[in-house]
């Protein structure tokens, strides 16, 4: 029982990260291979400031601030660059991010990580309190649903949708290409941060692994599963992905095949991956 | 002073070997105008079959066990374009780009299931270094040196000397017009992914040698060649070519001021500042060779 709700807190963070990706990749059309970096500072900050005696709460909106900042300083150069150049610089800066992460050994422990992130006060920690953290995962993830679906069905989101299919027609209606672009990064990345917050809340214990080119995949496979473009998608694809992730481990595997578990599910990702590009690139809910 | 030329000759045979990885991208770039994410695992894969055939089952000497490990390679990277590419090529850019990433990770993973993800060698003696003039180079980097520039030389040739060559640089120029002079399209799509393959295979093989096998070796390659690429101009393969050297170099140059933690961080601080400032290549007002 406690286990199924572990698994539905860590579906409902990823639902928000994938929400977040969602409104990048599927509404507007940018190639963001490099959205785990602000997942990533999202929980170092709020990971930071709340080991420092911050309340939880202040560090995560912090956590959020932090990674907001940082993604719509980012995207000012970075959107100069078009389509397969910027999906390069945002996997280039999710690798320097991770090198920051792994190198900065006075700020972040280094490879250590950092152990012993407090849970929020008012739910307190341990088994007892994994409830109360599924619903403030859920009421969160709701909250983020509700208002990218309210920008998105806005003339807003409309206006993203042009900027994706074209750019050129979106500036000759009169929309500023470059601003609507920088928005809709810097809220993607407020978003991310905030499931990184809660990553970093709920675990307990972070350290520069957990922010790989793997759960760059995760998510992108989360979204493309899902369907791009659509509001349920990324939850469905963020469901479905956590609950086939985890049904791995009670696949009847001896023990001496342990460690090919963690790489079959790679392989398996990888596979499925391709094979919705080939078969159903729209995921499982088109968007039309 | 001396010191700082044995980092630069260092950085030159790193950089032959970066200059192997990224022709491979620049021409696949070049010919079919995406990006291929997976090709660091040709990289990788080239080097763990070559460690397969030194291995318990052949047992080869390692100089035979590259000629299987390159064909196989061949052999992936043909697969790649048959079973991915070709059928998503007319489709939206994005469906290609993101299926290129699944494939790396189906790859990478691949690796990690079949040797494990422990660093592996290929368990040569390690010889002496040579010394000349107070700087010092092993034989292996010598033999890394001879084959990086036999390879390129091949290229050189390939590419200037041969018709096939020529419908290449044709293909890369305008994939459209070539069609319409009666350029087999079929060959020159064949003769590019060989080309990438054999070359990424080799790169890898010979970067083994020097240092060791991991499964990562893909992905961090990958990011090297992507900037020698970016560096070069995207397309141009004499732009790759001198792009990989000026990444070797700055890379062990730089060695000298920050922490080797950093290392890596040298090859994205020039993706990102070429993007921003010359997002055309260091070469691209030249044109060069295509």
């Amino acid at each position: 029982m406690d286990y199924l709700l572990h698994i539905l807190i860590i579906a409902f963070i990823y639902s928000i990260f994938a929400i977040s990706l969602n409104l990048e990749l599927g509404y507007t059309g940018l190639y963001n291979f490099g959205h785990v970096a602000f997942f990533g500072i999202g929980a170092y900050t709020s990971a930071l400031l709340s080991l420092a005696g911050m309340p939880v709460a202040v560090s995560m909106v912090c956590g959020m601030a932090a990674a907001g900042a940082i993604g719509a300083i980012l995207a000012i150069p970075a959107l100069r660059l078009s389509g397969d150049y910027f999906g390069i610089a945002t996997l280039v800066f999710a690798e320097m991010a991770r090198l920051f992460f792994l190198n900065e050994r006075w700020l972040t422990k280094g490879p250590m990580g950092l152990p012993g992130i407090p849970r929020p006060a008012w739910i307190g920690g341990g088994v007892a309190a994994l409830p109360m953290f599924l619903i403030f995962c859920a009421i969160l993830t709701f909250a983020a649903f509700l208002i990218i679906r309210r920008l998105t069905t806005a003339p807003f989101g409309r206006a993203l949708k042009v900027v994706r299919e074209d750019e050129y027609v979106a500036q000759a209606l009169g929309k500023n290409v470059l601003t609507l672009r920088i928005k809709t990064i810097a809220i993607g990345s407020v978003l991310a941060g905030l499931a990184g917050g809660l990553w970093a809340h709920y675990i307990t214990y972070i350290s520069p692994g957990d922010f790989t080119l793997t759960e760059t995949i995760l998510v992108l496979l989360c979204v493309v599963l899902g369907g791009r473009g659509t509001n349920w998608g990324p939850i469905l694809g963020a469901f479905v992905i956590t609950f086939f992730g985890e049904s791995v481990r009670f696949l009847p595997i001896p023990v001496d095949f342990g460690r090919v578990v963690a790489p079959l599910q790679g392989m398996v990702y990888g596979a499925v991956l391709i094979l919705i590009m080939l078969k159903r690139p729209e995921g499982l809910l088109p968007e039309y | 002073m001396i010191y700082y030329l044995q980092l630069t000759l260092n950085g030159i045979i790193a950089g032959s070997i970066y200059a192997l990885f990224a022709v491979g991208l620049t021409m696949v770039y070049g010919v079919f105008r995406f990006i291929n994410f997976a090709h660091g695992e040709l990289i990788a894969w080239g080097a763990y079959l070559a460690l397969l055939f030194t291995q318990t089952l052949f047992t080869l000497p390692i100089y035979h066990a590259v000629i299987p490990a390159l064909a196989l390679t061949v052999v992936i990277g043909l697969a790649q374009e048959r079973y991915v590419y070709r059928p998503l090529r007319h489709g939206n850019r994005i469906t290609l780009l993101i299926a290129s990433i699944g494939l790396s990770y189906l790859l990478r993973n691949a690796i990690r299931i079949i040797w494990g993800s422990d660093l592996m060698t290929y368990g040569l003696r390690p010889m002496r270094g040579i010394s000349f003039a107070g700087l010092s180079i092993t034989p292996t980097q010598v033999a890394m040196m001879v084959a990086a520039v036999f390879f390129l030389a091949c290229l050189y040739f390939i590419l200037t000397r041969t018709m096939l060559g020529k419908s290449l640089r044709a293909v890369a120029d305008n994939m459209e017009l070539a069609a319409i002079m009666g350029i087999n399209m079929k060959q020159v799509s064949f003769t590019v992914w060989v080309l990438a393959s054999v070359f990424a295979g080799v790169g890898g093989i010979l970067l083994a040698l020097d240092t060791n096998l991991e499964p990562i070796m893909g992905l961090t390659n990958l990011i090297k060649a992507f900037a020698a690429v970016l560096l070069g101009g995207a397309g141009n393969v004499w732009g790759a070519l001198l792009g990989g050297l000026c990444i070797g170099i700055s890379e062990n140059l730089g060695v000298a001021f920050v922490s080797p933690g950093y290392k890596d961080f040298i090859s994205f601080a020039i993706i990102i500042l070429v993007l921003l400032f010359r997002p055309k290549g260091l070469f691209g007002v030249l044109r060069g060779i295509r």
